[in-house]
């Protein structure tokens, strides 16, 4: 089991399945992170058991610690930007599992969408970035969890360079210390492990198929009929590639498991195609302004062949990109004969749905462009088309109500407002606010 | 015979002709200097699995294994010409490092030279992220990349109608998202003040703020307002708290 002095470095004995890559480069870092532990120049923000930890398995056979609660929301821009119903099941979740969460202000996108797509950062800025918002998550004494791929994917590589390059660190230290962001003892925080979101669904994959068997068949859903076509975004997955879920249930560890490992817990159909391993065309820079190679992409490589190779019902994704590709690129598919109608959703959103989730005040599904109705449909949520006008209603209230100024109103309205709780939970309750200056907005609403 | 005997298709431009040598090397030794370097660039069986299954080789003249070879060739010339147009066409999934048998990096090597390419403020790169100025100023002022109000019916008729209706009442239905933070509209989550303050240093001790006058001085004087507005904001708070 152990492999060196580490704490932070464990393998499966015996192999769960065959392993990819067994010479690992990568999780040498596990080892170097501890000496550097060890000789006082970091502090390892580490998982303990108030995060009530889970373990998986990375492709090699690395034991991944993924903590399940008491976590601090590195939230997504492209998801609460445009697809609002994404971090909302996330949270929905936790609410629902009873696990206490933070979901505050301070923090910034890591930016690497921005540089991915114009180059107009460096590797410098982008860890001082990271470093800082991870260093808030440590004040705060709540782990982070990153809902976003392309953060996700940014976070492991600045952590592996942070590792195996003094001259990095030397370079962004001063910059924290200027910022107040080294620990007293002036180390910098880097966490054990860099999680994503869809690797919490991936260890919770048991309790959320308790919850559809408990409260989604309750009220009528059956998903066993649904075939899902899954796509996995590749700043996940092809990213420093060694950290991240495999497991034995999905094609015996030889693809990732996140994603299909939770739609085949809930006993919906995954449905194998082609050209899986293809990324969707988003391109960072291209689909903002290079949108016909996006398109073209998406429609002719993985919605035409979803489409025609397994008739799927909907596409799974987990990353903000990948379901803003497929959702956002299908409607101009009629202008040259290629329209493939198919619903585009993350894996966290289906599995709210599945379990009960409002398909519009909480899964948010009214921003999504793609042709989700004939889904809801099938999973038997065939009143959808009320709880719409649920939806609708609540915006015209809420409208009203802040055009009138009524915002005592406005806020005991959002504490009838379904299942979800308007203010952060937190371990102090509602009161997240340090100080009016501390949590001044930007922008002032 | 134009192009590159070895593949590179593409004619040498006459712009990069017309460039001194002395500079091409200047720039090759700048992507090479780069710590990351080292760590993206191995062999090269020219096996081409890389290009076979990158997606932007689908539909542009671009060619991850092309990347490799010019470098292990050290082709300065076509490598200071790729790095005009040539480069821009990645799509950064990085499916050519994780199916590459020599772990190497192409879209990595990519990623230098662009950002080596901005920091030189190439005529090519200026144009070429001209469009793209509206996504710096947000994440260079707000620090999130994505807004609601950035998502315009203008800027995406081929999203279709329902993306119309989205934006109808914006205001409201943000209202509506049921989490915290996340009912703005000018940036995806309620960024604090605070913090932005924060990250307009880091911009600043990491020349970013420099790379953006290059790139584009108008755009930067845009962005400097902003940041100047919210740094003067930020101590008057600070002094407003230090009274009370």
């Amino acid at each position: 089991m152990g492999h060196g002095k580490s704490p932070y470095l464990r393998y499966a004995d015996p192999e769960p399945f065959p392993i990819l890559n067994k010479h690992s480069h990568y999780d040498h870092l596990f080892e170097e992170m501890h000496e550097l532990e060890e000789k006082g120049e970091i502090l390892v923000y580490r998982i303990t058991e108030e995060n009530k930890p889970v373990e998986v398995y990375t492709r090699t056979g690395r034991i991944k610690t993924i903590p399940a609660a008491k976590l601090w929301h590195h939230k997504s821009c492209g998801q609460c930007g445009n697809i609002p119903g994404y971090p909302a099941s996330i949270f929905w979740f936790m609410n629902k599992f009873g696990y206490d969460y933070l979901n505050e202000p301070h923090q910034t996108s890591c930016t690497a969408w921005n540089y991915h797509g114009s180059g107009t950062s460096n590797p410098v800025a982008l860890a001082a970035v990271w470093l800082r918002n991870m260093h808030q998550a440590w004040k705060t004494g709540y782990y982070p969890l990153i809902h976003c791929g392309t953060s996700f994917g940014s976070y492991k590589e600045t952590r592996e360079q942070l590792i195996f390059n003094k001259e990095l660190r030397d370079a962004v230290k001063p910059i924290l210390k200027k910022l107040g962001r080294l620990t007293e003892d002036g180390r910098i925080v880097i966490p054990q492990e860099v999680v994503h979101y869809s690797e919490w669904v991936h260890a919770m994959r048991h309790k959320i198929k308790e919850l559809y068997e408990k409260e989604g068949k309750a009220k009528g859903i059956d998903v066993s009929n649904v075939r899902v076509a899954i796509h996995n975004a590749c700043h996940t997955w092809k990213m420093m590639a060694d950290d991240y879920p495999y497991d034995p249930e999905v094609y015996n560890g030889q693809r990732p498991a996140a994603s299909t490992a939770v739609i085949k817990a809930l006993g919906a159909q995954v449905v194998d195609y082609s050209t899986w391993y293809d990324c969707c065309g988003f391109g960072f820079r291209h689909i903002l302004t290079e949108r016909e190679f996006t398109r073209s992409f998406a429609i002719q490589r993985k919605l035409k062949v979803i489409a025609e190779e397994v008739k799927a019902d909907l596409i799974v994704t987990h990353d903000t990109g990948c379901t803003t590709t497929f959702e956002k690129n299908q409607w101009i598919g009629k202008a040259h004969g290629m329209y493939h109608p198919i619903a585009v959703m993350s894996d966290v959103m289906f599995a709210a749905l599945a379990c009960g989730a409002h398909p519009f005040k909480v899964v948010q599904l009214y921003w999504n462009c793609s042709n989700y109705e004939p889904l809801l449909e099938k999973m038997g949520i065939t009143n959808w088309k009320e709880l719409k006008k649920e939806w609708e209603d609540a915006v015209k209230k809420i409208s009203e109500l802040e055009k009138e100024g009524k915002y005592d109103e406005l806020l005991e309205f959002f504490k009838e407002y379904d299942l979800y709780e308007p203010y952060s939970k937190t371990s102090d309750g509602f009161k997240r606010k340090r100080s009016a200056t501390a949590d001044m907005p930007l922008f002032k609403s | 015979m134009e192009g590159h005997p070895y593949g590179y298709n593409i004619p040498i431009s006459e712009k990069t002709k017309e460039v001194p040598w002395e500079e091409k090397v200047r720039i090759y030794e700048e992507v090479k200097s780069d710590f990351r370097f080292k760590e993206f660039l191995f062999g090269c069986l020219n096996c081409g699995v890389c290009t076979a299954s990158c997606p932007s080789n689908r539909f542009f003249d671009y060619s991850p294994r092309e990347i490799v070879q010019r470098f292990l060739e050290e082709d300065v010339e076509v490598i200071y010409d790729m790095m005009h147009e040539y480069i821009w066409a990645c799509s950064q999934c990085f499916t050519c490092w994780i199916r590459c048998p020599f772990v190497n990096n192409p879209g990595g090597l990519v990623i230098i030279m662009r950002e080596v390419a901005v920091r030189n403020a190439f005529e090519a790169t200026k144009d070429l992220l001209k469009p793209y100025g509206r996504v710096l100023l947000k994440v260079m002022t707000t620090g999130n990349q994505l807004s609601a109000d950035m998502l315009q019916p203008d800027f995406f008729p081929d999203w279709g109608p329902k993306m119309l209706d989205n934006m109808e009442n914006l205001r409201a239905k943000r209202m509506a998202i049921p989490f915290d933070v996340g009912k703005s509209v000018k940036t995806a989550w309620e960024v604090s003040l605070e913090t932005a303050i924060e990250m307009y240093q880091i911009w600043r001790e990491t020349g970013i703020f420099e790379m953006l006058e290059k790139l584009d001085p108008n755009l930067y004087n845009v962005i400097m307002d902003i940041v100047e507005e919210n740094e003067e904001r930020w101590e008057e708070l600070m002094e407003e708290e230090e009274e009370e």
